[in-house]
């Protein structure tokens, strides 16, 4: 194994939210805990999959690691280097580093500039190159790399002239003009049409191949997920509750949580119109403002025992294998299979589902 | 065990009239929808499904203009009714739609009773008492509980917006519900809950459904049947089991856009996808819309029209490769 | 190699421009404004009109209220047009040791309404006496005598409606009837209708007009050594006059809206840029900024708001000499806060929008994000606002005006309106005074607004297709 590029250690995020005069003058102070503490390693040449509902602190933890919040507690750690608090020239150099695809590729390119603005952004912030000639030249050669050629047509056009798969090849090629080391890439394909989707990840799989990069793929789409990533992390509430190789967690996945979200994935398969799905969970998604206590799945899983909500909250513990999850019963449940549903579970949950 | 034909459309073409020339969005599509059946639609986004959606209840967005085509409903053709007639014998009494984003338009500053009873009251004369009554047995139909009347949307999860959409769409127990990517906005897991309630509602009520969607692995789940449009035509029409079963499906647009569709359960080193984009409705090229795309191409598919033959039983292809053998 | 690639740029920008109709007509009206500003001393009616507006004096040779000439043209009423006749023939001679000069002024009168006046103009100076005889066609005559001394040169004006009303009514009143005649006294009457009138039953009470040459008759009798006539003519002050007729205080209200021209545009132009320029950034910085700087910024924001700014201003007029200049600082100090919620509202969505995460994660300052992201989306709202303060800032120059702080060395088309208000030209139904003015100040308002409009199609790319 390479040395990790990315360190991240008991991340987190809380954002204040906002007090009424009652509670200001009780002191009460409510937070959203976005991001709860939150622990993995990337390395170098791999692409790292996160993926999780909404609302569960995917999209929070790509902008920690692009630095675009700040980290309320732990540390970060790029290429060795702890960012958790830096700033000023130190904080430009690791924007050079990490750059970030968005999920909708039209609304992150400003709508004014031409594509051939947009691609010089980055190397005018950061004084890339000697002069206009020689960015010229890289501009044309990104926009080769992506497969937008001939550059000059696309050059002067603005992002809405552009189709879906266009604007996020182009999106792809401005986060490449800087050479990044790591991109951060916030569902880049889930607003893009299907035909082009496969498209687009596999371009994007071919960069990271020729040019050495390092991904983050944010999704909430366990199928590309599987096919897109070496590594997932799943998260809920704010946590990972498992994470492994993608085939790992989606073949064999240990949390009922990971399991849900599997049953819940539609395939293009026949012979399911008649049946109804089998979707192992309950309830409905906490708000960040409340986290359950013990462990924060406890009141959605069919498995909960007491133990789940009274102890400590489970520790992400590696079963081997690069395989970790958060769970004090994976064992149990994958011994006894369904029979470890509690009774109170399996009670008319077809009708709540 | 031929199915009762509720709903027959013949040649429905729908335009849009805009200053650019006329988007061709549905061009001459003919398909019929059974009695309890699910008929998917599936396209990429431009390829008139969602137009076609809103010409079967006669109600297309401007610019655009039912031009040509027959909506057979009990034998009557909707076109030719007065728009009052419509209002009061069609929309929403026979079909019924689910608008993408619907969820989210719901008035907030009503409660839910008072947006569901708008929609009954809009039709039909009934006692307050029995409007209840009427809703609470949809809400529960939907899995919600009574004191959902009470709420307003934003004390709602998105997944029970989208069921108190559903249960008004019920309401009028129509013959047909459209719905217009009615999970694109949720969650997987809510998502999947959406679609267990669809197929019990079938089987519970009886009710038709047109389920359109982008997503095929959606529609492998949910549909009897899938129409499968592409430049505002159908390319092919089959059964769940002709379109999603191992034989595979027939046109090569949908072979295509299959392969594109990553599977959960599979490891695949390079997933296909279809190279180019789809074409101009104002001017589409002629002969099969999907030539220039295609990589099973032959010289007759660039310059004649490829109709919309039946290849065995209930199997709809629109592809001259397919008619050859 | 810049340069050229800027021309090229305008070039293009100046080809999307001409695309836009109503771009091109706000361009062309434009034009038009900058053109009467040039060409200013060309198209007043006196040389020194713009300079002497307010100067009462220099407009006294005109009729008051006078309509428009064009008016004759559309209604057939034919009002007498105003004239200056010089002397027709000039006379030299001695009586003893009098110097007499006469001179005849022919006043060809043919309209179906008399003039407003008729006024004898001389420069005199030294001791003269004047003896005046206007005669009739028919043959009647009015006569006037007047002596005058002045050491230095003097101009007198001699009116037949504020000087000879006895001598008009006694002529009148031979041909009237007696009885009516004895009713009336000569302040009753109005004595150029009755001068211009034809001599019988009537003539004091339902004048009709008598056309034909009427000729003023004058003998100066120069009585002291120096005593000279430096000029002498004969003004008619017509009916109607001027492209926009006089107002109440005799001026021509066409050289004034030409002089006003110049500091619309100025008053309009400077303070709508300078107060929209500083609303835009203050309002993006605060909105972008957040925070504590913008509670800071929206508290300043509130002062600026909640000041009256009549009073300031009254007490600056006190401190400062009213001028122009100042009071165009003054509004822009005031006018500032105009677009500052909209921007700062406007800066929060554009904030907000991924691009703007996009550009700090390129690690873009927080001056390339005011002024390369924000500030550009905000340039089709700024003309908009600029074309909206444009005459807001007019109306406000003329409402201090009203209360007596305006710069009265120049002339503005707010002046001339609230002129007109104060001496009740609505009421009167002066409408060559109110309307003319009003019409301008909209038309340069269009003007902006169109070229804001069009401004805003060409730069807002999502309007574009291709």
């Amino acid at each position: 194994m390479s040395e990790p590029i990315l360190v991240a250690e008991n991340l987190t995020k809380w954002f204040p939210v906002k007090r009424n005069l009652g509670q200001v003058l009780r002191h009460e102070r409510t937070w959203v805990r976005a991001v709860d503490g939150v622990s993995f390693s990337v390395e170098k040449g791999e692409i790292f999959g996160l993926v999780g509902e909404s609302g569960c602190g995917k999209t929070t933890t790509g902008k920690l690691i692009m630095k675009l919040l700040d980290i309320t507690d732990g540390t970060l750690k790029l290429q060795g280097e702890d960012v958790t608090h830096i700033a000023g020239p130190a904080l430009a150099q690791h924007r050079r580093h990490v750059q970030m695809i968005f999920q909708d590729p039209y609304a992150s390119m400003n709508p004014r500039f031409t594509i051939e603005n947009v691609l010089m952004e980055p190397l005018e912030i950061h004084k890339v190159g000697k002069d206009r000639a020689e960015r010229d030249v890289w501009v044309r050669e990104i926009l080769d790399e992506v497969k937008l050629s001939p550059p000059e047509e696309f050059l002067v056009r603005y992002p809405h002239m552009l189709s879906g798969g266009q604007r996020q090849r182009a999106a792809t090629a401005r986060t490449l003009m800087l050479n990044p080391s790591l991109i951060v890439a916030d569902e880049p394909v889930s607003m893009i049409d299907l035909s082009t989707r496969a498209e687009i990840l596999a371009m994007m799989k071919q960069l990271q191949r020729e040019m050495g990069l390092t991904y983050i793929y944010i999704t909430h789409d366990l199928s590309t997920a599987r096919y897109f990533t070496d590594r997932l992390a799943v998260m809920y509430l704010g946590k990972i509750i498992e994470m492994g190789k993608a085939g790992t967690i989606i073949d064999k996945a240990l949390h009922p949580y990971t399991k849900a979200l599997i049953g819940a994935v539609c395939e293009p398969i026949s012979g399911k119109v008649n049946q109804i799905k089998d979707v192992p969970i309950k309830g409905e998604i906490p708000a960040a403002t409340n986290i359950p206590t013990g462990c924060r799945f406890h009141p959605r899983c069919l498995y909960s025992v007491p133990d789940c909500w009274q102890e400590e909250e489970p520790t992400l513990d590696d079963i081997g294998g690069g395989h970790l999850v958060a769970c004090r019963r994976h064992g149990e449940i994958e011994r006894l299979g369904n029979a470890a549903r509690t009774s109170e579970a399996s009670l008319g949950l077809r009708r709540t589902a | 065990m031929e199915k009762e034909r509720i709903l027959e459309i013949s040649d429905l073409e729908l335009h849009y009239f805009t200053h650019k020339g006329v988007v061709k969005a549905v061009d001459a599509i003919t398909f019929d929808v059974r009695r309890g059946e699910t008929l998917g639609v599936v396209g990429e986004s431009g390829c008139g499904k969602t137009t076609m959606g809103t010409a079967l209840l006669n109600m297309p967005t401007p610019p655009g203009r039912i031009v040509g085509g027959r909506i057979l409903m009990d034998g009557q053709d909707i076109l030719k009714l007065s728009e009052n007639e419509i209002r009061r014998r069609v929309r929403w009494e026979s079909i019924s739609m689910v608008f993408q984003g619907a969820m989210n338009c719901l008035t907030p500053v009503y409660t839910i009773e008072k947006q569901m009873r708008e929609t009954l009251q809009q039709h039909r004369q009934m006692e307050r008492q029995e409007a209840r009554e009427r809703m609470k047995n949809y809400l529960n139909l939907v899995g919600l509980s009574d004191d959902v009347l009470r709420r307003y949307p934003h004390e709602l999860s998105g997944g029970m917006k989208q069921r108190v959409v559903i249960a008004t769409a019920l309401f009028l127990e129509p013959k047909v519900i459209i719905c217009d990517e009615p999970t694109t906005a949720l969650d997987v897991v809510v998502q999947a809950q959406i679609i267990n309630l669809l197929k019990d509602l079938k089987e519970q009520v009886g009710v038709s459904f047109i389920f359109i969607t982008h997503d095929l692995s959606i529609e492998a789940e949910v549909s009897d049947r899938i129409l499968v449009m592409y430049a505002g035509r159908i390319v092919e029409l089959g059964t769940n089991e002709q379109i999603y079963g191992p034989q595979g499906p027939a046109h090569p647009y949908t072979q295509r856009l299959l392969a594109a569709t990553p599977r959960l359960h599979e490891e695949v080193e390079a997933l296909a996808f279809i190279p180019g984009t789809p074409p101009d409705l104002i001017d589409p090229p002629p002969g099969c819309r999907f030539h220039p795309r295609c990589s099973v191409v032959m010289e007759r598919c660039a310059h004649d029209d490829v109709p919309l033959r039946e290849i065995e039983p209930d199997h709809m292809v629109a592809c001259w490769r397919c008619f050859d053998e | 190699m810049k340069t050229k690639r800027s021309v090229s740029q305008a070039r293009a920008l100046w080809a999307e421009f001409r695309q836009v109709r109503f771009g091109v007509l706000g361009l062309v009206m434009l034009a038009l404004f900058v053109l009467i500003v040039l060409f200013q001393p060309v198209l007043l009616s006196k040389a020194d009109a713009a300079n002497r507006w307010r100067d009462m004096t220099y407009w006294l040779d005109n009729p008051r209220y006078a309509l428009p000439v064009w008016v004759n043209w559309f209604t057939g009423r034919d009002y007498a047009v105003s004239k200056i006749i010089p002397a027709s023939s000039v006379v030299d001679s001695t009586s003893g040791s009098l110097r007499m000069q006469t001179m005849e002024f022919p006043y060809e009168f043919k309209a179906g309404r008399p003039p407003s006046d008729f006024m004898f103009k001389v420069g005199v100076t030294g001791r003269v006496s004047l003896a005046m005889e206007i005669v009739r066609p028919d043959g009647r005559t009015v006569t006037y005598n007047k002596s005058t001394t002045s050491e230095g040169s003097q101009i007198l004006r001699i009116s037949v409606a504020q000087n000879m009303m006895d001598r008009v009514f006694a002529m009148a009143s031979s041909a009237e009837d007696p009885a009516i005649a004895a009713s009336r006294n000569p302040r009753q009457i109005d004595s150029i209708a009755a001068l211009f009138g034809k001599a019988q039953p009537g003539i004091l009470s339902t004048p009709e007009v008598l056309n034909g040459t009427y000729t003023l008759r004058l003998q100066a009798a120069l009585a002291s050594p120096t005593a000279k006539i430096d000029s002498a003519e004969l003004v008619i002050a017509g009916g109607v006059q001027g492209l926009l007729g006089t107002d109440g205080s005799k001026r021509d209200l066409w050289s004034g809206l030409i002089a006003g021209t110049k500091w619309a545009l100025i008053i309009g132009l400077l303070t709508s840029f300078i107060s929209v320029a500083v609303g835009v950034l203050y309002g993006v910085a605060a909105g972008y900024f957040g925070g504590w700087v913008d509670s800071l910024m929206n508290r300043i924001f509130e002062i600026f708001v909640s000041i009256p700014l009549l009073p300031i201003l009254i007490v600056m007029s006190a401190v400062f000499k009213p001028s122009i200049w100042i009071m165009i600082i003054m509004m822009c100090i005031f006018f500032w806060v105009g677009p500052v919620k909209t921007v700062r509202s406007i800066a929060l969505q554009i904030k907000e929008t991924s691009y703007i995460e996009a550009a700090h994660g390129l690690g873009a300052s927080h001056w390339r994000i005011l002024f390369r992201h924000m500030v550009p989306q905000l340039i089709p709202y700024s003309f908009a606002s600029m074309a909206l303060a444009v005459p807001g800032a007019i109306v406000f120059e003329a409402s201090i005006s009203l209360i007596g702080l305006g710069d009265a060395t120049v002339v503005t088309w707010g002046q001339i309106l609230f002129d007109a208000f104060s001496s009740g030209a609505v009421l009167q139904g002066i409408w060559w005074w109110v309307i003319p003015p009003g019409l301008a100040m909209a038309a340069l308002g269009m003007t902006f607004a169109f070229i804001g409009f069009a401004m805003d199609t060409i730069l807002n790319p999502r309007l574009k297709t291709r």
